[in-house]
């Protein structure tokens, strides 16, 4: 079988904990398909950049295996990690650009490392990444000397460096304004279908979920886990349970001692 | 036909560039993507002893009909080199592109349309150091003004000493000051027993190894204690003076204080002045007595009793030399908290801000320090005392 046939991401039984604190979130079981743009949702701190941790292979899960593209990124004692690694962009919720680098720098360094393109191609390739989120114009500015959205722009821009075929962005249009956050939606879906780069997008900005999102889980803190499942459509449709009520028509939860009770009961 | 270079040994077709200058046609097939070897453009390389590119001029046509996958850094080199062959006066037109992959193509061609920046220009020598010159000068002004704000803070900080975060002075004491203590001594220690072992082996020859004593006690106390307990408290605490407050300057911390109306110099200077003003005096009694004590171990070791060392050394310190010694800690104390926490409050922002603060609060620590010394021996020489 060609290996880029294989789904990207494949989740079984994943347990996300920290240290040895009481876990997160627990069992959670999905699948990000080729050309698929996968929404993980959840409301703050209900642990979506943890998963993502897991998913990068930055922290190892309590229990339950991630699958990179069918491989176990675990197998082996880790011999694969890094192999799984070089398979994914990442673009961090703090932007995490190389400080001392300016953005052409930023982008054209893993072309540096791990391509053999030659040095215009390289360059070519950065300003195009850089382009694409709308940064021409300041390839040669530090980090520093940039707003905030644009440091994010940025990130994404050195995710988008080595095509990769699978781009974890945490929160991409936090912080940006709804045009530029519009144009980084029809980015991704272009890239999304015309590349057939499948991405994973933690956000919870119900437009862009609406837009551009095939398919999301939402997790909730108080469940620990999955509570929902689906096309964001059909998920704004739910009439049960509350939590997904809330959470897709922006409203505060009534009770939430009694909804998480109903949850687990659910469970 | 002959200028095929496949490449890669992947599942699919081999991605090749035939090329055939009579036709003035290149034909690429296969996948070109971020993992194409650069060695698939040799043909089209332009050929420097000529001058032209594969021994043609005027047009070529690009084939892409074979493609079987193509990327945006596939794009990328396929845009590059038309640029290049561009350049050496090759009109490259492209034709045969699937219309899947011609998508994307045409989304890396309108990427690069927008107006790009070129390099920032290098700065020339001359401009250069006019420019350090400038920022010396600014830098010695900013200084200036920052040790007028501190003094001021300071004198208003005697009248109204409730006004004063003692909480933060304690801790600041304990941790520069009073964790300072031994590896202050020990430096201290062991440069008393340097020199008095030198000198030991010069005076020896005469017979007056005793004067040794009288030696280490009056240059550790009127000199070294209070120079050693400086330079050691600009590497220790001056330092992290510069780096926490760097730290906090680029975290925003700093503007939070200044926008509440607070004087950033009040809040985080002045704690850390007070505190080493406070135990720096204490931390070179304790240098001076360890020095004494390394002069003791080299002269018992010659057979000198412990009382005839310590009351020889100790009858040279008379009453000013004490008094300097406490003069010149106190001022050393000042200037060691002050310019490191001036230089962490003018911390730039970007990454190597804080360790930029940090190198440059110890290095203009240690030339004052040295500056003042000097300065203090000549007007001590002149006054006599
Ligand atoms: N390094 C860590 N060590 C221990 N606990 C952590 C760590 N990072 C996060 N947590 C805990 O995990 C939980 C989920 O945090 P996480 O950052 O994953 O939330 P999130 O869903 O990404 O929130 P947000 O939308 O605000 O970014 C929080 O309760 C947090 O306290
Ligand atoms: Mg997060």
């Amino acid at each position: 079988m060609d290996k880029t046939m294989a789904t990207p991401v494949r989740v079984e039984g994943l347990t996300v904990a920290y240290g040895q604190n009481p876990p997160i979130l627990e069992n959670l079981n999905f699948a990000i398909r080729t050309g698929e743009v996968f929404g993980i949702l959840g409301g703050s701190g209900s642990g979506k950049s943890s998963v993502l941790r897991n998913l990068i292979g930055l922290v190892k899960p309590r229990a339950g295996q991630v699958f990179i593209f069918g491989q176990d990124m675990w197998a082996e004692e880790g011999r694969w990690l890094n192999v799984c690694r070089r398979r994914f962009g990442m673009m961090y919720q703090a932007g995490a650009l190389f400080g001392s680098l300016n953005l052409l720098e930023n982008v054209s360094m893993p072309l540096r490392e791990f391509t053999d393109m030659s040095p215009a191609a390289v360059e070519t390739a950065a300003r195009m990444k850089l382009s694409l989120v709308g940064l021409a114009g300041f390839e040669y500015y530090l980090p520093v000397r940039i707003s905030g959205g644009m440091q994010k722009r940025a990130a994404i821009a050195r995710a988008l460096a080595l095509d990769p075929k699978l781009i974890f962005l945490d929160e991409p249009s936090a912080g940006l304004d709804p045009i530029t956050s519009a144009g980084l939606d029809q980015l991704i879906r272009t890239l999304a279908r015309n590349l057939g780069i499948s991405f994973g997008v933690v956000t919870h900005e119900l437009g862009s979920v609406m837009n551009i999102v095939d398919r999301a889980i939402l997790l909730d803190k108080a469940a620990k886990g999955i509570v929902a499942e689906g096309r964001p459509a059909d998920l704004a449709q739910m009439t049960w349970p509350p939590y997904v009520v809330a959470f897709f028509h922006r409203r505060p939860l009534e009770d939430e001692g009694k909804i998480s009770e109903a949850n687990n009961a659910r469970q | 036909m002959n200028n095929a270079i496949p490449a890669g040994p992947g599942p699919e077709p081999p991605l090749s560039l035939i090329f055939d200058p009579q036709k003035r046609l290149a034909r690429l097939a296969g996948a070109l993507t971020v993992d194409a070897p650069r060695s698939i453009w040799r043909p089209l390389e332009p050929d420097k002893a000529s001058a032209s590119v594969a021994g043609i001029n005027g047009e070529l046509t690009l084939d892409l009909a074979g493609l079987t996958a193509l990327d945006l850094n596939g794009s990328a080199q396929v845009l590059s080199v038309i640029n290049q062959l561009d350049r050496s006066g090759v009109q490259v037109s492209v034709r045969g592109l699937p219309d899947d992959l011609a998508v994307i193509l045409e989304l890396a061609r309108e990427a690069l349309k927008a107006p790009t920046a070129s390099p920032p220009p290098r700065i020339g020598l001359i401009e250069e150091t006019g420019r350090k010159l400038v920022a010396i000068k600014n830098d010695a002004a900013t200084l200036v003004t920052f040790t007028g704000k501190l003094v001021i803070d300071f004198l208003s900080s005697l009248r109204h000493p409730s006004s004063v975060r003692w909480a933060t002075v304690e801790h600041v004491a304990e941790v520069s000051g009073v964790n300072a203590v031994p590896i202050v001594a020990l430096v201290s220690l062991l440069v008393g027993l340097i020199i008095a072992f030198q000198s030991a082996m010069v005076l020896k020859f005469v017979g007056l190894e005793i004067f040794v004593a009288d030696m280490v006690g009056v240059a550790i106390v009127r000199e070294l204690g209070p120079l050693i307990t400086a330079i050691v408290l600009a590497g220790r605490s001056g330092s992290a003076f510069s780096a926490e407050l760097g730290a906090m300057k680029a975290a925003e911390e700093v503007d939070a204080i200044t926008t509440m109306g607070l004087s950033p110099v009040r809040e985080l200077a002045l704690p850390r002045v007070l505190a080493s003003l406070l135990t720096t005096p204490v931390v070179t009694l304790f240098a001076c007595f360890a020095g004494i004590w390394g002069g003791c171990l080299v002269l018992t070791a010659m057979g000198y009793s412990l009382l005839t060392y310590w009351q020889e050394a100790i009858s040279m310190v008379t009453g000013t030399t004490f008094n300097i010694c406490i003069f010149k800690s106190i001022i050393f104390g000042f200037v060691v908290a002050a310019i490191g926490c001036q230089r962490g409050l003018a911390a730039g922002d970007g990454p190597g801000a804080v360790g930029e603060a940090t190198t440059s609060g110890v290095v203009t620590n240690i030339v004052v320090v040295a500056v003042i010394d000097s300065l203090l021996a000549v007007l001590f020489y002149v006054w006599d005392i």
